[in-house]
């Protein structure tokens, strides 16, 4: 009898702890200024009278460039959503659909020769170092690739050692990955093509990094489904790439729409390696905002107008996304 | 012209052999149905046709051509699956015609073909529906219509009816039989159910543990079941078994029952048992073989333990010479639980089985 009021109540209150600070971020960014630095205020129009200037200030750039930061947060958010999307969802279908077998030493093998390879091409043949690491990794995949064939010695891994090594590039800190990838893409610079604060750069290391977890959260969707439903369509003669394309993606559409909400907010909010590899022309929003209280002090109306042009987008993105991702899609392909 | 035919195929999973070399050729046009229990290896040979699961040995041909290591979709066959596996995001027309469609085969050619499928469905007012707004009996329906316009060389069927309710399960059996005369192209059918394989099949293959137990048509597995095995499996409620020896007994053979008592054996079996005199055996009589009363020659005496009135017949449920049996007699046959009744037995239509290896003698 007691429980479903106390239910409701705890629901309440952790309702308005979440909501609060959109609503205090909210609020300051109509609030003039000494309603800001006074005693608390909450209400507008009984605490306080409110007021947009916050926001024509933004708008009249005097609170640094918003517009330029915007859009590059948003050509490289969804460019790189849209490829780690795609390219982790058929490393996902590969691991749940076809078996692997990786011998550990063909592994071994790739590290050493790729150690080995740079250190031989950059000090004994002098090559310059980013040529070095292109040459090294063109001979150390082939030869890993071929010895993987061969009947080696050693443990054997399957599917699950595969996903949990593309998972485990997600433990370590990132900030060890973004110094050498700042370093690499520094190297590469040196040969005359730009990665350092560039859309590619930042698309190539944004994709990279959301990879994982996209396999990781496709694996259970994909391997959700129906096997049979796509045997029905190899007996069909249906090449392996349509059945892809043309089934299993659309089988999977609520599980790629929230894999892509998780993966776009993960970019649209990263800070790090943004800081670390953009300087002036591809910065993103966060870099922007975190900069907001040095341009002018602890102006937090005009930080909140910054913040909230953080948050709206994506909020709209996720109730648009949340509205396409109604679940029982595969209702009815099987009893 | 699509004859298959199985040469010592066999499958391994790892260390684990499931099916130990099979032999099996199915002639042209012929309704070949696989029956066991779950675990036999039927459905892993009929995916083995398929070409889904790889074989770890032995040759398959279809009509004639080598298909053991092609892949699925060019062994010309047409599989239809226990859970349908509609495509749920297509209408059904799209879902007969999304083969047709990805081979590029022109357009007005594969709506021909779709509406040829769906006429003779009966799919034709549902072709813009999704498969989630059809019923259970319109999903197979389509399933079927998938296969039909492939023009396959051998139709595969996997238990397509287990899902389906008790009466559309009998309706569907017919209409797949028609079907099969209509389209008049080889077929294998995979079923757990024996009276889905007696009524739908040329020829039915039964299977136990990856191995043939036998192969044959309905009546000569009902009549001449192979080994106790088949004799089991097949018809239902299943045939009673008791252990007896053969005796001889007025020039001419009897069983002698654990509890003493003698069936005389019909003389046109003499000859058959001959060799069996004197050696233990089991001794195989279906309950349809039994009727109520002393009337006959041969009678024994049943301890009831459950009655089970059928409408048509009665089933007593019981213990003959310290073994379960179950007899089928009249409906209006007196009989109380946990009472004694005299059954009389129909000895022509008697079984005997090697106790050991469990083959017809």
């Amino acid at each position: 009898m007691m429980k479903r009021p106390l239910v409701f109540g705890l629901c309440l209150f952790w309702a308005l702890v979440t909501l609060f600070p959109l609503y205090w971020t909210l609020v300051t960014s109509v609030k003039p200024p000494t309603a800001v630095n006074g005693g608390p205020t909450y209400l507008p129009y009984i605490d306080f009278v409110p007021t947009l200037q916050a926001y024509i200030d933004a708008f009249s750039g005097i609170r640094g460039d918003f517009i330029s930061p915007f859009i590059n947060s948003s050509l490289i958010s969804i460019t790189a959503t849209a490829l780690s999307v795609l390219f982790g969802t058929m490393a996902a279908y590969a691991l749940v659909r076809f078996e692997f077998r990786i011998r550990l030493l063909s592994g071994l093998i790739f590290a050493a020769l790729a150690i080995g390879g740079f250190l031989l091409f950059n000090e004994t043949l002098g090559f310059s170092r980013a040529q070095a690491m292109g040459l090294a990794f063109l001979l150390a995949l082939p030869a890993c690739l071929l010895a993987n064939r061969l009947p080696l010695p050693g443990p054997v891994l399957g599917n699950n050692d595969v996903l949990f090594w593309f998972v485990s590039q997600r433990m370590f800190p990132p900030i060890v990955t973004a110094f050498a990838l700042f370093l690499l893409y520094s190297e590469i610079g040196r040969e005359g093509f730009k990665l350092l604060d560039s859309f590619l750069g930042m698309v190539l290391c944004y994709t990279a990094f959301s990879i994982p977890i996209v396999v990781w959260l496709m694996r259970d969707f994909l391997a959700a489904l129906p096997v049979e439903i796509e045997e029905a369509a190899l007996v069909d003669d249906v090449p392996r790439i349509r059945i892809f394309f043309e089934i299993v993606l659309p089988m999977a559409r609520p599980g790629l729409i929230a894999t892509s909400l998780i993966t776009l907010a993960f970019i649209w909010n990263e800070f790090l390696f943004s800081l670390l590899l953009t300087t002036s022309e591809w910065q993103t929003l966060p870099i922007l905002l975190s900069g907001q209280n040095s341009y002018r002090g602890d102006e937090w109306w005009a930080i909140s107008v910054a913040a909230l042009f953080g948050i709206a987008p994506m909020m709209g993105v996720a109730m648009l996304l949340a509205k396409l991702m109604r679940s029982g899609l595969t209702l009815g392909g099987i009893r | 012209m699509a004859r298959v035919e199985l040469k010592g195929v066999s499958k391994a999973f790892d260390e684990v052999t499931v099916i130990p070399a099979l032999d099996l050729e199915i002639a042209d046009t012929e309704f070949v149905v696989l029956v066991g229990p779950s675990g036999c290896g039927k459905t892993t040979t009929l995916r083995m046709i398929a070409g889904l699961e790889g074989a770890s040995g032995g040759t398959i041909t279809i009509g004639g051509r080598e298909v053991t290591d092609l892949r699925p979709g060019l062994r010309n066959c047409a599989m239809v699956f226990q859970n349908y596996a509609l495509y749920p995001h297509m209408t059904v027309a799209d879902n007969i015609g999304y083969g047709m469609k990805v081979r590029g085969m022109p357009k007005p050619e594969i709506a021909t073909r779709i509406g040829e499928a769906a006429r003779i469905l009966g799919l034709e007012p549902y072709l813009d529906r999704r498969p989630k707004q059809l019923s259970g009996g319109q999903r197979q329906r389509v399933a079927i219509g998938r296969a039909i316009v492939r023009q396959p060389d051998v139709f595969l069927f996997d238990e397509p009816l287990s899902n389906l309710d008790a009466k559309l399960r009998i309706e569907m059996r017919t209409e797949i039989k028609n079907l099969h005369r209509r389209l008049n192209s080889t077929m294998v059918y995979v079923t757990h159910d024996q009276v889905e394989a007696m009524t739908m099949a040329d020829r039915v293959v039964v299977m136990n543990e990856g191995r043939i137990e036998q192969a044959a048509d309905p009546i000569t597995l009902y009549e001449n079941p192979a080994n106790t095995f088949v004799a089991a499996f097949i018809g239902a409620p299943s045939m009673n078994f008791v252990p007896a020896t053969v005796v001889g007994s007025d020039g001419g053979l009897a069983l002698r029952l654990n509890d003493g008592s003698e069936l005389a054996i019909p003389q046109d079996r003499w000859q058959r048992y001959g060799a069996a005199k004197d050696r233990p055996v089991t001794f195989g009589l279906r309950p349809e073989h039994n009727s109520g009363g002393g009337a006959g020659e041969a009678v024994i005496t049943l301890i009831t333990r459950a009655i089970e009135p059928l409408g048509p017949h009665t089933l007593i449920i019981g213990e003959a010479a310290g073994h379960g049996y179950t007899a089928q007699v009249d409906s209006h046959f007196p009989a109380a639980p946990d009472a004694q009744v005299s059954i009389s037995l129909d000895m022509t239509n008697m079984h005997l089985f090697d106790p050991d290896s469990g083959r017809a003698l």
